[in-house]
């Protein structure tokens, strides 16, 4: 049985690790909403942003402030790429949902492979962002770069709620996700704003591995844990409002580090996986065919 | 959804088009059997997989369903064949045959809840069946040996009777994988295969018509997971070492650019694209390191351009040579 300070530092971990979750799942969303896909490589974003910060960090040792601002776009410019190089002539020329779901886990096979040439296979971490600590409350032990995670998380939903309803690029991207054949007999660009969905999908990716690299490690396989965890947060929070996959990270992060507690950390996966199936036995068509409404409405 | 599906039912009674593919794929293998045991190491690959990606084409090709998880029942044959066959001492053959009997059983258990779902869902749903599987080999290392993998895994056989050089284990997975193709074309111009090109076509006038789709999607997916099972026995009988990275990501990327570049709902496709993807990276030698790379560079490639694949080619010359036959 564990001891309440085992399950109050279990829950702390879970809560750092859930906001990642949460804003991959928001990744998701944001290319979903804007072009009805569900892009299966969003975790090798996360992967990139880990591996390129630690090689602009460690390697060429540039100030972490300048090395972070390097990394978003560089791993943007990928969101791009893979928008207009197998995106878009795959929908130009109509290929079917699975297909356009294949050749994103293609592309993310891809992307591990070329960056396990280039960088090897070795984990590769960096110092957080404050170093001393952790924080100690009682016995459990709080690291600075949980409210880093917290900090981020909180600044990143605001802004992403400011861009959303307060300017013409995000409203746009609103129309899209409502409607695109009227967004464009409006006079909106769709085709810009998928490759904007997919860049602002992408940079999100980055930050969130830019921000969990301190507190774990990342290698060319990490994508895909966070890829399915951030689908996962997607799901519970309705796959349409960025607080709500905030949320369901939130959630999943939790139990998922409950269930190291109780099974053991190889098994966390496993217990994410299984959790994904039991959500989507009782709502077949995902949590958001209930919530979804609501959601495009606001 | 469009499907890739022809709902043209061919005409009974043999012709040439479906003796060639058997005549080729004979051929093939005589050429392996007077070669090198590589290149029947080779060779053995391709028919291994051309049994996986068989039962795959009948779940995603005929169906027009989708399973990103195949690999966890190939998992479930090839670990069930090692552990019984290593530890246990049993025949082979019958190893083979009863982890295709769990694999069905899992495969209903698992298919039963989780096929109700479609699109993305259903994706993700299969994926992660596939991810989970793939982590229990890792973990679980008391049954499994974890990284470590299983070793020492008896060559096919049964009753004292085993293959024991590579090519006679050759000869045995060219034959298997016929049977398999045969099997397959059958059902799929059975009533039940008729019923799932009516699921592929539209859910809905499927249902209208009076078709279960519920249940003949079940067993679409038991069928695909039959041949993925036998599939990885066979390849663990055949190399007599398994680790978890065999059953992996990659091997439903590989077994999908097999898939999609043979052609996707044909009868030979899944053959023909898992010799072609096999043989590939043997041919261009330098790029051993690059294979992944290269395999999901092809894929992306057929998806975008050539979504019907090889086969794709060969529907144009049956147009065509209908053509002539009419004016004749």
């Amino acid at each position: 049985m564990p001891s309440l300070v085992e399950f109050l530092q279990s829950i702390v971990n879970g809560v750092g690790v859930g906001l990642i979750y949460g804003l991959v799942g928001i990744g998701f969303c944001v290319i979903y909403n804007a072009s009805g896909i569900v892009n299966f490589a969003q975790g090798v974003f996360v992967m990139l942003g880990g591996m390129v910060c630690e090689v602009l960090l460690t390697q060429l040792g540039i100030p972490l402030i300048f090395a972070v601002a390097l990394t978003i776009p560089l791993v943007a410019v990928s969101g791009i790429v893979m928008e207009l190089a197998i995106v878009r002539p795959m929908m130009h020329r109509g290929a079917t949902l699975f297909a356009v779901i294949l050749a994103t886990l293609a592309a993310q096979i891809m992307i591990e492979r070329i960056t396990l040439l280039t960088f090897g296979d070795r984990p590769r971490t960096y110092h957080e962002f404050t170093t001393g600590g952790p924080l100690k409350i009682g016995d459990v032990a709080i690291g600075y770069q949980l409210f880093w995670i917290l900090g981020c998380g909180a600044l990143l939903v605001l802004l992403l709620w400011l861009f959303f309803t307060r300017t013409r690029t995000g409203r746009a991207l609103r129309a899209c996700s409502q409607n695109r054949e009227a967004a464009q007999l409006l006079g909106i660009p769709v085709a810009r704003m998928m490759l904007i969905a997919f860049a602002l999908s992408a940079a999100l990716g980055a930050i969130a591995g830019i921000l969990v690299t301190p507190t774990q490690y990342t290698a060319y396989n990490v994508g895909t844990p966070f890829g399915v965890n951030g689908f996962i947060a997607a799901i519970i929070g309705g796959f349409g409002r960025a607080g709500g996959a905030l949320a369901g990270g939130l959630l999943l992060g939790v139990l998922q580090a409950l269930a190291i507690v109780a099974l053991g950390a190889g098994f966390k996966n496993v217990a994410a996986l299984s959790f994904l199936l039991v959500v989507l036995l009782f709502f077949p068509n995902g949590l958001f065919a209930g919530f979804g409404k609501g959601a495009k409405a606001h | 959804m469009t499907s890739h599906v022809t709902t043209s039912i061919e005409p009974s009674g043999i012709r040439w088009q479906s003796i060639l593919p058997i005549v080729a794929v004979l051929a093939l293998a005589g050429l392996g059997l007077v070669s090198s045991d590589y290149i029947v190491t080779v060779l053995g690959f391709a028919f291994i997989y051309a049994i996986f990606c068989t039962g795959l084409n009948f779940f995603m090709g005929y169906t027009g369903q989708a399973s990103f998880g195949q690999s966890a029942f190939a998992a479930i044959g090839g670990y069930g064949s090692a552990i019984l066959c290593t530890d246990y001492g049993w025949e082979p053959l019958l190893a083979l045959l009863a982890t295709m009997v769990l694999s069905g059983i899992a495969a209903v258990l698992v298919g039963y809840p989780t096929l109700r779902l479609r699109g993305h869902y259903l994706a993700m749903a299969t994926f992660a069946l596939g991810l989970i599987v793939y982590e229990i080999t890792i973990e679980w290392t008391a049954l499994t040996q974890g990284y470590m993998g299983y070793s020492g895994i008896p060559p096919l056989g049964i009753a004292g009777f085993a293959l024991d050089t590579l090519k006679h284990q050759l000869v045995a997975l060219v034959v298997l994988s016929l049977i398999g193709v045969g099997i397959a074309a059958r059902l799929r111009q059975s009533r039940f295969g008729r019923a799932l090109a009516s699921i592929a076509g539209s859910e809905s006038a499927a249902q209208a018509l009076g078709v279960d789709i519920a249940r003949y999607k079940l067993i679409a997916f038991v069928i695909a997971a039959l041949y993925a099972s036998a599939a990885g026995s066979l390849f663990a009988h055949f190399v007599g070492f398994i680790s978890p990275e065999i059953y992996g990501t990659t091997m439903v990327i590989q077994s999908f650019a097999m898939l999609y570049l043979g052609g996707i709902g044909t009868m030979w496709g899944p053959m023909i694209g898992a010799i072609i993807v096999s043989i590939l990276p043997e041919a261009l030698r330098g790029l051993k390191e690059m294979q992944d790379i290269a395999y999901t560079a092809v894929l992306i490639f057929i998806l975008i351009f050539a979504p019907r694949g090889l086969a794709g080619l060969s529907v144009l010359f049956r147009r065509a040579h209908g053509r002539v036959q009419e004016k004749a």
